[in-house]
């Protein structure tokens, strides 16, 4: 269906050129095929893939990814709770490719963006007149003393859904009544703010069932997180936070939550005021932007600075940079987000393709998160940008979290909801 | 004579893309942000959220002023509402009514859904047309079954006011089936997946 | 559902889709919305919803469920047939054409019906004024104007925000019929029901009234119902003048015979003038309960008659109501009577001003063909007469000239009565102060007139008596007024001279057309005096006498006074002012003086008399000084012109008398 649509437009291109430019059509009298290059195939280079394609058939788009298949960060911690497989959360580019998306299997090694050519492993070169990077995070591996990428293979961070997701769950499969799950909590910013506590949650609604006397500790750098009056709500009601016989218990940084080393052997945490040892021990380090965005010269500090009307690089003309890798504030670093981010950045490049002004950009950020047996709860905004400031800021009155003591049924109606954020959000991502 | 004129500017402003004044984000990029939850251009894959394609504009609007309003029993959409003007959720409406409703099958009793067909004709089609799709009365063909479940729940339970009517019409329908009248008329909806599946729901 | 589409929308659509699928752009919209889903029910141009009429008849055009309940469960006829719409002048409209506050199906609230048909109908006429097939609206347009100055277009007293009635509260709005359509011939005996509705107690009168039980029993449409008497749209209180006018109009739309003879009666006449304090057709027969006369409820029985009239005429009596109110004086099988007295009267009218207007042509004639001859009284205005005869003293002239004002007076206000249908009467009424006024001005004249009647009379008598007592008297002295042998001679030398077979004759003190002239105003008074007297106190007259006395005094008073008013501004003008010898005017009367040559040219032989007993010089006075004769000769134009107005009056209103 594309290659028809592209054919006829090849063909009739040149004949309504003239009568397109008098009428208003002048990306029509550009002439040759406009190339778009995105790097990476999570939420941020999926969507942007598919809508560019959406809004303009006529341009060329390349996505070039390293894994064949597509794993959700998202819903991954239900595969830790069993509620899911990995299976479930794995998705072939096959969607994308229906829309006449190329996806290309290789690893990109560098963009230049002054030839404006992105190189792969493979040793190709894609020559492009719009390039997307969306790279998601990487690891500050040097932040925990002890850690690092051979370490992870035991004591894993599953911060990347996959191999170590399905290793954390074997640990706690394994794990015996009784046992405790240490996890080490990042600093601001990282991927998926509310993360590291539906984990524990997602852990201890296992536990609930199949180890009732086990103890799940977070150990946080930060004095406070996502949604945390509603975690505790549904902490307290469901695991006995707050009580001396308390599944989850939750260490501030002022209390010496932050983790400062690793020994591996022992699987134990080394905190500046205790040592805390577990028999599961999940480390999420502290977070920056994927390699690539270094390689590329897209970074100052952690993050890639970006136009936030465009999503266009601020180092680099005609990249686009979205996704977690972005320096997005006040958006959270959200698959929603990219999604939404994703849509704006194609929709500035198709405007730039066709000689308009982009417009105002609009987003919208929702993620809900499963506490336990039907308890959902959720975090929404609206954002408009401030052009101003380069920020991106969310509507005033609007968004916000889930009530706190809702009915029964409004938490499990979340649940739900959770379940059709999940399933819609890949749907528009990449299929 | 007034329709032809009206056909020729429809042609016109096919012919005249990006005829957009760019005040604020576009019709369509608001809309694009709904997909998250919504499906792309709002035909929902499941499994509760509703699709919103093909909507009539008025009672989209009905319903984003219902959240904002605190009037609807929502989850998340009355923070999300709340984040816009009326003249963008008039232009979020009008996107979603020109967009085609793809719907997606959703398994459902067969027996119940014919026990509902025969309610839906003796009860509600005179306000939901055609065995409820997009119209005036809202879309119920098709919807993803749990979105009429809550629904019904919120009308059953006061959350939420009974449309003009509607009270008597349901009440009528539980005093011919019972307890099954409501399952019946979802299994009905959810049956309807197809344009063509009206009248024939043993799929 | 089947839509026809038109070629220049199929050709529109085809090229608006053409270039979606050639030109891949910014629009990720699915293609050809105009079609698609619920799009089609809004109007690409307005984004206004389109309701198509099946939709509001999924609803309203269930036969199995023709009602429903109201929100306060109260229950509610929705049925509309939509073949009869069809059928209809509305029937090419779709529903919303009209109900154009119906903005949602299912409607949200509960509906008002609110219909702008005066507003849609104004704009249509005035946007197809020029197309025949929109002819119709003219006379809607002109209901519609009718309507918004009618007692329905006020605002009602119990809810200020609606009128009293709107369009579709009479017309069944969705049920209009073409002329002539069976529709329109069901809507009229429907009307009755239609008005009933909101007038009850009305409709329960007509019920079981001859036009009720004709139209609602029978159902025969030739009979009355309500908009014939009370107009369709042009309905006012019926406490005010316009609509009491109206419905008396109206009536006489079918009782063509009764109204004639009513308009022919005092009641009649004064109604037509504007009056609407006179007993018009509902005070008699009774407005929604009319019934003939053989009924014994009806009012006009017989036995209801008296009480019938006693309603107005407080001390009627007995008698009072052998008064025929429709009496036709040109009705000789029923009213032998009266045309007896018309016959007279008309006889007389046309002897009397047939045989002076040819005694007036015959004498104009002679004295023309004398000017040319050089011969006759011609007055030398370059030497003006120095003496004067005194003709009559100051009594007189006042006298006369109170009874010349008085009678004009009378005449104009009685004729308009008389002549009620002709234009200039109603303006003359509306010149006056309306009907009142005018009646005032008649009675007020008519009382001067009468008394200097007597005075003039008394003082004729003390004459009498004086010159008796001095032994001067003499019944036919040359200074008699009585007629005698010598008038007939006078008349028939007269008549001589006119054809030329001899001298104008000699003349006493008082010539014979002087004697007409006065007896005649002597007669008339009495008879027109006496006859209004009557009319002036019915209630008295009828102590005495029966009513149709009424119709008697009617008849001739008018007559009497028409003749009167004829000779008087034309054979009494031509006499004393226009015959050549004294045109344009006589100024006699009002100085009283005549000069000296006249009076021997008039009255040669009471000049003699007087010389031959040396009397004459007593008679002689000097001219009358300027200022004197300037009065005079204004006064004089002044009436002479009223006179000569009145005569055109008068003559227009004879000519044009229907019938």
């Amino acid at each position: 269906m594309t290659d028809i649509h592209r054919r006829a437009f090849i063909r009739t291109a040149g004949g309504v050129a003239l009568l397109g430019t008098t009428l208003g059509f002048p990306y029509l009298a550009m002439g040759a095929t406009r190339r778009v290059v995105i790097v990476g195939g999570g939420v941020g280079g999926a969507t942007a893939a598919k809508y560019l394609r959406k809004l303009d058939p006529g341009i060329s788009v390349t996505l070039i990814e390293a894994k064949p298949n597509y794993t959700s960060c998202f819903m991954s911690n239900e595969v830790l709770s069993g509620d899911r497989t990995l299976d479930s959360i794995t998705f072939s580019y096959d969607g994308l490719r229906s829309y006449g998306v190329e996806v290309v299997i290789d690893r990109v090694v560098g963009i230049d963006p002054v030839s404006k050519v992105v190189r792969t492993a493979g040793g190709k070169d894609f020559g492009y007149d719009a390039c997307v990077v969306s790279p998601g995070i990487g690891f500050k591996w040097d932040a925990i003393n002890g850690y690092d990428e051979t370490v992870a293979e035991e004591i894993p961070h599953a911060w990347y859904a996959g191999p170590q997701t399905r290793t954390l769950r074997r640990q706690l499969e394994a794990m015996p009544d009784g046992g405790k799950v240490l996890i080490a909590a990042p600093p601001n910013p990282f991927k998926c703010p509310p993360g590291p506590y539906e984990r524990a949650s997602q852990i201890a609604m296992y536990c609930k069932h199949h180890k009732p006397r086990a103890k799940i500790m977070i150990l946080d750098p930060k004095d406070a997180f996502s949604k945390q009056g509603l975690y505790i709500e549904g902490w307290t009601k469901l695991y006995g936070y707050g009580s001396d016989n308390s599944m989850i218990e939750w260490v501030s940084g002022a209390e010496g939550g932050a983790v400062e080393a690793v020994n591996p052997q022992t699987r134990t945490l080394q905190t500046f005021v205790e040592d805390f040892q577990g028999d599961v021990v999940n480390i999420i380090p502290p977070q920056k932007a994927g390699a690539i965005a270094f390689a590329a010269d897209l970074v100052e500090g952690d993050w890639c600075p970006v136009d936030k009307r465009t999503f266009e690089s601020s180092r680099h003309k005609d990249v686009y940079v979205l996704g977690d890798a972005s320096s997005a504030a006040k958006m959270p670093k959200s698959a929603y987000a990219a999604n939404s981010q994703a849509k704006v950045a194609a929709a500035a490049i198709v405007a730039r393709f066709s000689g308009r002004e982009p417009d105002d950009p609009t987003f919208v950020n929702t993620c809900y998160s499963i506490v336990g047996e039907d308890f959902g709860i959720s975090v929404a905004a609206v954002y408009s940008l401030d052009a101003a400031n380069n920020t991106i800021e969310p509507v005033p009155n609007s968004g916000g979290v889930s009530p706190s003591n809702a009915s029964p049924e409004l938490r499990k109606r979340e649940v739900s909801y959770a379940h059709s954020w999940f399933k819609n959000v890949i749907n528009d991502m990449m299929e | 004579m007034t329709k032809n004129i009206r056909y020729l500017l429809l042609g016109v402003l096919v012919l005249l893309p990006g005829a957009a004044i760019a005040a604020g984000p576009s019709a369509q990029a608001l809309a694009f942000t709904c997909a998250g939850c919504h499906g792309t251009d709002g035909s929902s894959v499941g499994p509760s959220s509703p699709s919103i394609a093909g909507m009539d504009p008025d009672v989209f609007i009905d319903a984003m002023n219902g959240y904002r309003a605190d009037q609807r029993n929502s989850t998340i959409m009355n923070r999300i509402a709340r984040g816009y003007s009326d003249d963008q959720i008039e232009g979020m409406a009008w996107f979603f009514a020109r967009q085609r409703l793809d719907l997606k099958s959703q398994p459902h009793d067969a027996a119940l859904a014919t026990k509902g067909a025969k309610l839906h004709e003796k009860h509600c089609e005179k306000c939901h047309e055609e065995g409820g799709r997009p119209g005036d009365a809202g879309t119920l063909a098709g919807q993803w079954m749990p979105y009429l479940e809550y629904t019904m729940a919120d009308f059953l339970t006061g959350k939420r006011d009974w449309p003009r009517k509607m009270e008597r019409k349901v009440d009528a329908a539980t005093a011919e089936q019972g307890e099954q009248a409501i399952p019946a008329l979802i299994h009905y909806y959810g049956s309807q997946h197809r344009p063509d599946d009206r009248g024939n729901q043993h799929d | 559902m089947p839509r026809r589409i038109a070629p220049v929308a199929m050709t529109c659509l085809w090229a608006a889709a053409l270039m979606l699928f050639i030109a891949p752009f910014a629009h990720a919209e699915n293609p050809d919305p105009a079609v698609e889903g619920v799009l089609q029910y809004f109007d690409p141009e307005t984004r206004e919803r389109i309701i198509p009429d099946e939709r509001c008849l999924t609803c309203h055009g269930d036969e199995n469920q023709k009602t429903d309940v109201r929100d306060d469960g109260s229950p509610v006829d929705i049925y509309v047939e939509h073949g009869r719409i069809e059928a209809s002048v509305h029937g090419e409209h779709s529903c919303t054409d009209c109900h154009t506050t119906i903005d949602r199906v299912p409607h949200r609230e509960a509906p008002q019906v609110v219909v702008g048909c005066v507003e849609c109908h104004k704009e249509t006429w005035s946007e197809h004024k020029d197309d025949p097939e929109y002819e119709r609206l003219e006379v809607v347009n002109k209901e519609i104007e009718n309507f918004m100055g009618s007692v329905h277009a006020s605002p009602s007293k119990l809810d200020e925000s609606r009128t009293n009635a709107t369009c579709y509260d009479c017309h069944d709005a969705h049920n209009i019929g073409e002329l002539g359509s069976q529709q329109r011939a069901e809507q009229r005996l429907k009307n009755p029901e239609i008005c009933g509705s909101c007038h009850e107690d009305e409709l329960a009168e007509y019920r079981d009234s001859d036009h009720g039980r004709a139209v609602l029993e029978e159902g025969d449409s030739d009979s009355a119902v309500c908009s014939d008497c009370h107009t369709t749209h042009a309905i006012t209180e019926p406490e005010g003048d316009a609509a009491k006018l109206a419905i008396t109009k109206n009536c006489g739309d079918c009782h063509q015979d009764a109204q004639r003879t009513y308009f022919a009666s005092y009641h009649g006449q004064v109604h037509r003038l504007g009056y609407t304090n006179t007993a018009k057709c509902h005070d008699c027969h009774g407005g929604h309960g009319v019934k003939g006369e053989d009924d014994p409820t009806s009012e006009i029985h017989a036995d209801n008659r008296l009480e019938n009239c006693q309603t107005c005429h407080e001390g009627a009596t007995e008698s009072f109501v052998a008064f025929l109110p429709h009496g036709d004086a040109d009705d000789r099988e029923n009213y032998p009577g009266l045309w007896v007295a018309k016959r007279f009267m008309q006889a007389l009218i046309i002897g009397v001003i047939a045989f002076f207007w040819l005694h007036v042509l015959l004498w104009l004639f002679r004295e023309v063909v004398e000017r040319f001859q050089g011969r006759g009284f011609i007055e030398d205005l370059d030497n003006p007469e120095k003496v004067y005869f005194r003709r009559f003293s100051a009594t007189w002239r006042w006298i006369h000239g109170l009874f010349a004002i008085s009678t004009m007076a009378l005449i104009l206000t009685g004729t308009t009565l008389l002549f009620s249908h002709t234009d200039w009467a109603k303006a003359v009424v509306t010149f006056l102060g309306g009907p009142q006024v005018e009646g005032i001005i008649h009675r007020t004249a008519a009382i001067i007139w009468l008394a200097i009647f007597v005075v003039h009379l008394t003082i004729a008598l003390i004459n009498i008596q004086r010159k008796r007592k001095l032994g001067t008297f003499e019944w036919f002295g040359g200074t008699s007024m009585l007629p005698s042998w010598k008038d007939l001679e006078d008349l028939r030398d007269m008549f001589k001279w006119f054809f030329g077979r001899g001298p104008r004759p000699k003349f006493c003190h008082w010539t014979y057309w002087q004697k007409f002239d006065y007896w005649a105003p002597f007669w008339g008074t009495a008879v027109i005096g006496t006859t209004g007297l009557v009319l002036f106190a019915p209630e008295k007259t009828a102590l005495l006498l029966p009513g149709s006395v009424f119709n008697f005094a009617t008849l001739i008073h008018a007559e009497e006074a028409l003749l009167a008013a004829i000779f008087l501004n034309s054979v009494h003008f031509f006499n004393v002012h226009f015959r050549p010898e004294r045109f344009p005017m006589s100024t006699t009367i009002f100085t009283g003086a005549i000069p000296i040559e006249e009076f021997k040219h008039d009255h040669r032989l009471e000049y003699e008399r007087l010389v031959e007993r040396g009397e004459l010089e007593k008679h002689l006075v000097k001219r009358p000084s300027r200022r004197a004769e300037l009065a005079s000769s204004f006064i004089t134009s002044v009436l002479i012109m009223a006179g000569l107005a009145l005569l055109t009056l008068v003559l227009i209103g004879v000519m044009t008398t229907p019938n």
